[in-house]
């Protein structure tokens, strides 16, 4: 049986990006041009993912191997929606919720270690160093990495 | 002498370690069209739009707001190579100037590092510079070696353009900037069935953006180019890189050589292949260059 969260909609009204989407009609054109739409094995489809917002399917949105994780990012649908709803907005929403529970891909979250403790997202190696001095250009400066430690939260160290 | 236009270079991670090539690209033909590129220390990942947004969208947002002020410090205007940081710049370039409590919340946290966001400096990718600020004319007149005959098949991957009421680039059905780039340098731009096509790079099921990936180069190899020419440095990731696994998985050959805008920039005002990295792809261009030598 499917549970129903009857307080997700509070939820996702106070998460960055998923604001708006109780503003969400049902009209489909979020779909057309929806490449996951259309490559999709499991029929991920943005209208269907705002609906269930609406419904309250918490759980099957945000559990381990979610379909939300089928979105590209490619922002046809936020530019296709005539009521502004931003489904990509409301599936990254939705990501944050499950990045706090850590049913994110494994994937998300190596990849967001990386640059809290290099300050980027790919590693230096001597060879880049080498790269660049070839190509004429200087070698990279030191990352301020602990300015990023001391953003990640809004505590005090 | 003209007035040099100064802006403040952002190439991101992605670059300016994994693909220096672009860097020095960038760098070499800038000089010649009176860009004059600032740099500045203390720049961060954007970070970036995809992973990061995904997991905290308030903590991306300070990182990125922290690589604003440091822009802002100076007083001079970014300048993006990268369709990724274009797109983390920007959008909070844009949120925190349309939410006020959203910049306050930002700002608390930047005070922990003596930092203040105010929004007083833009972000332009700059293909955008090229065409609004320095103008495409300036493109035209550094050009020694038109590059006639050379077919190219347009890329534009989707941040550049979208979401577009953000970007204020082009039209995101039909936009027409990277044509008139290429037309510049003497080029001529080929449209694929696959154009706009998302490289699918940040779906995290394996296989969608396989076969994307795999759709669009044969949508491409149909049309007979001799290169893909592109702006951003994950896409090209997907199609040179990416092209040896999906030729591999589809057992497709493709031989489809990848080229980032200002290589070809490069080679236009006479600069050597070496000079602008071409020797680092995994597809090599040899055919392209005999064309153009
Ligand atoms: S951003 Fe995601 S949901 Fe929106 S159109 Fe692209 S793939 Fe579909
Ligand atoms: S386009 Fe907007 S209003 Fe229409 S179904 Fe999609 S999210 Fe809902």
């Amino acid at each position: 049986m499917v549970e129903i969260s009857f307080d997700f909609k509070e939820k996702l009204d106070t998460t960055i990006g998923g604001e708006m989407h109780s503003y969400c009609f049902q009209c489909g054109a979020c779909v057309g041009d929806c490449p996951s739409a259309r490559y999709s094995k499991r029929g991920f489809n943005p209208r269907r993912i705002v609906l269930q917002t609406i419904v309250g399917m918490e759980e099957v949105l945000l559990e381990e191997g979610s379909i939300i994780w089928e979105c590209t990012n490619c922002y046809n649908c936020y530019e296709r929606c005539p009521q502004d709803v931003r489904p990509v907005e409301v599936i990254t929403a939705m990501k944050n919720m499950a990045a706090k529970r850590e049913t994110n891909p494994e994937d998300v979250r190596s990849m967001v270690k990386t640059v809290e403790t290099k300050g980027m997202t790919t590693v230096l190696t001597a060879l880049v160093d080498k790269r660049r001095v070839d190509l004429g250009l200087k070698t990279l400066k030191e990352i301020p990495v602990s300015d990023i430690q001391e953003l990640l939260t809004e505590k005090e160290r | 002498m003209s007035e040099e236009k100064k802006y403040v270079p952002f190439f991101g991670c992605m670059i300016s370690v994994k693909y220096p090539q672009f860097e020095a690209a960038v760098r070499k033909t800038m000089s010649k069209v009176g860009m004059t590129l600032v740099d500045l220390d203390g720049f961060t990942c954007c970070p970036d739009p995809i992973y990061f947004k995904s997991s905290d969208k308030l903590t991306w947002l300070t990182i990125a707001a922290r690589n604003l002020c440091i822009a802002e410090e100076a007083g001079l205007d970014i300048t993006t190579m990268c369709s990724g940081c274009t797109a983390t710049l920007s959008e909070t370039r844009y949120h925190l100037a349309h939410d006020e409590a959203l910049k306050k919340r930002v700002n608390q946290r930047l005070k922990k590092i003596g930092k203040e966001y105010k929004g007083t400096v833009s972000v332009r990718h700059i293909v955008t510079v090229l065409r609004d600020d320095i103008g495409i004319d300036k493109v035209v007149a550094s050009v020694v070696k038109p590059l006639n005959g050379l077919r190219v098949a347009v890329h534009y991957g989707c941040h550049l353009l979208k979401p577009s009421k953000i970007m204020q680039v082009d039209d995101p059905d039909r936009p027409t900037i990277l044509e008139r780039l290429l037309e510049a340098i003497g080029a001529e731009p080929v449209q694929h069935d696959a154009n706009l096509l998302c490289c699918g790079k940040a779906c995290m099921e394996p296989d969608m953006p396989a076969q994307m990936t795999f759709d669009i180069l044969t949508s491409i190899k149909r049309t007979d180019v001799d290169c893909m020419g592109l702006i951003c440095p994950t896409c090209f990731d997907a199609y040179d890189l990416g092209q040896i696994k999906i030729s591999r998985q589809f057992k497709t050959k493709f031989d489809i050589p990848i080229i980032y805008y200002f290589q070809l920039l490069g080679l236009a005002q006479g600069l050597s292949p070496e000079d602008v990295g071409l020797n680092m792809h995994k597809i090599m261009p040899e055919p392209l260059l005999a064309k153009v030598a």
